[in-house]
């Protein structure tokens, strides 16, 4: 405001719209700024070398290999990597500062790319932060006594690794941008990734039906061939993943993002 | 300049706004005035984009505010200055706005100097911060992107007396370099310092508008306070003319204009300390017109002690 007449229009050819780059790097950095987003993402790596040299010192010697190491992280991540992007999108109406979010940035489906991103390249990120600690838990190993083999499988890479955390990282957002408040969101993603697989797995056992249908219609129990055996989905399970994932993952992103375009933000 | 034009918002059978149209000159602050639950709130929500409208629109600079690109360095907006996460630090908050908006780490510490917020109270996380910090915060946050319209919600709200005469300052100085301010509050006092113009709302309608003298240019005055530094003397003139008067405070409440008093005073030569009309001020126009929108009908025994009631009884 240099001017010092009074100019009833706003003059804004001069203004450029908020890149995505930059959204999404305030995103991340809202991801973090906060003691639980950076206690928990602390915690998540604290826990990981914790068990891996738990690990180290249980396990024969025979099974203390990189990609057996890699299990650790890729397990604590599927876990608890959604929680840290639930909390990334609830916060904007717990914590009330969609208030500001939305006036900085009123186009927001925008703000959803940006969260995306952001969700993203932290799910990236603590990838490779867990492939290095798996690194060094397979180093470990070989203090407590093994001759490992560094050697990793493509597809363990892809599929344990990358593919299922990706997966939760976007479950994550589907129950956050759905539920709109943090504590709803994180019981929701438990009941959806504990009670409901366990529930699963008791009704298989009662009925074969039902056995042959879960994995169609049960997400967790689709997601069983990405993380483990040799961590290549045949063809039919591919199928499941996906089918499984309209159910579980496409419809609530899209009722999640339809959601969260509209509601007030109060 | 934000141009307010027919606008309504419904929720379900609840009208929030009904058929609002207004004008925020730049230069001027426009004070939007109103009790609790009149609808100020939802207008200016309506006005950045974070409620839709039933019908209606709202323009500033001729633009809705969701077509102005990094709306924050034109529009600088605080709607409450607690919708923040409680558990970042003020300089955090305002470095996140920052970023936002493409400006430079200098703009946060100009900020903190401006509002004077200290360096270790920026250091401080929202959830310990008074609401007073946490307005200065918020005009903070507002005036981060140098905008020139500035849209704020109830911003005294907790401020202390030296922080309303401050923020007075910074505002009347912001209009004259051309700025549009609009603020909200439902307490006249604050408005009655700090505006231009004002804008009455009651039950979502614009009930009444203007600069205060064209506000009260209709008023009538009846009743005045008076002050003489002889009151009993007052008194005799009055009870001789028959105007009725009680004692208020260290002077008189008298049922006649001001004027009257004053010929008084000159025709019997009482020397006044103070005069002034007891009614037809700004708030008791207020009251008047957002009367069927208030919550209390202000019951007079309400308003007396107890032992002046017993008094009366007895």
């Amino acid at each position: 405001m240099s001017a010092t007449t009074a100019p009833r229009n706003l003059d804004v050819t001069g203004s450029a719209h908020v890149p995505m780059s930059r959204l999404a790097k305030v995103e991340l950095r809202k991801a973090l700024d906060t003691r639980a987003g950076r206690w928990l993402i602390v915690g998540i790596l604290g826990l990981i070398l914790v068990v891996e040299v738990i690990y180290s010192f249980a396990a024969p010697d025979d099974s203390k290999n990189l990609d057996d190491y890699l299990q650790i992280p890729g397990a604590t991540f599927g876990f608890f990597l959604p929680i840290i992007v639930i909390m990334l999108v609830t916060s904007e109406a717990s914590q009330r500062n969609g208030l500001v979010t939305f006036t900085l940035e009123p186009k927001r489906s925008r703000v959803v790319v940006a969260k995306f991103l952001a969700g993203i390249g932290l799910a990236i990120a603590v990838m490779v932060l867990g492939f290095l600690l798996a690194m060094v838990g397979t180093a470990f190993g070989i203090v407590t006594g093994s001759s490992p083999t560094w050697s990793v499988s493509g597809d363990m890479l892809f599929s344990a690794l990358f593919l299922a955390n990706m997966i939760g990282v976007f479950t994550g957002f589907a129950l956050a941008m759905l539920i709109m408040n943090t504590a709803g969101a994180i019981v929701g993603y438990f009941a959806y990734s504990l009670i409901l697989p366990t529930a699963v797995g008791i009704l298989s056992l009662l009925s074969s039906t039902f056995e042959d249908i879960a994995p169609w219609v049960e997400f967790n129990t689709a997601q069983t061939p990405l993380i483990s055996g040799d961590y290549a989905p045949t063809g039919e399970q591919w199928a499941q993943i996906l089918t499984a994932g309209i159910v579980w993952l496409v419809i609530p992103l899209a009722l999640g993002i339809w959601r969260l375009l509209r509601i007030e933000f109060k | 300049m934000i141009t307010v034009e027919g606008l309504t918002r419904k929720y379900g059978a609840f009208t929030a706004v009904d058929d609002v149209s207004f004008v925020c000159e730049p230069g001027r602050v426009t004070g939007f005035l109103g009790p609790n639950g009149a609808g100020k709130t939802t207008t200016m929500r309506v006005m950045v984009g974070l409620t839709p409208p039933t019908s209606g629109r709202v323009t500033i600079g001729g633009h809705l505010y969701h077509d102005i690109p990094n709306p924050g360095l034109h529009v600088g907006v605080l709607l409450d200055a607690s919708a923040q996460h409680a558990g970042r630090t003020g300089r955090e908050i305002l470095t996140l706005g920052a970023q936002t908006m493409g400006l430079p780490l200098s703009r946060v510490d100009e900020m903190l100097d401006l509002v004077s917020l200290e360096q270790n109270e920026a250091k401080r996380r929202l959830r310990n911060y008074s609401l007073g910090m946490k307005q200065r915060l918020g005009i903070a946050h507002a005036l981060l992107g140098d905008p020139s319209v500035l849209i704020l919600d109830e911003p005294a709200n907790g401020l202390d007396p030296a922080g309303i005469r401050w923020m007075r300052g910074l505002l009347k100085g912001y209009a004259d370099r051309g700025g549009t301010v609009l603020l909200s509050s439902h307490l006249l006092h604050e408005v009655e310092q700090i505006a231009d113009e004002m804008i009455l709302i009651g039950r979502g309608k614009i009930v009444a508008s203007g600069t205060k003298d064209e506000l009260l240019a209709d008023a009538e005055h009846k009743t005045s306070l008076v002050t003489a530094l002889d009151n009993d003397q007052l008194s005799k003139v009055l009870a001789d003319r028959g105007v009725t008067f009680t004692s208020a405070g260290s002077g008189l409440r008298v049922d006649a204009p001001p004027v009257d008093i004053g010929r008084l005073s000159v025709d019997y030569g009482i020397v006044l300390t103070d005069l002034r009309s007891a009614d037809g001020g700004l708030e008791d126009l207020f009251l008047t017109l957002t009367e069927d929108t208030q919550r209390e009908a202000l019951p007079q025994g309400a308003t007396q002690s107890p032992a002046l009631t017993e008094g009366t009884q007895a």
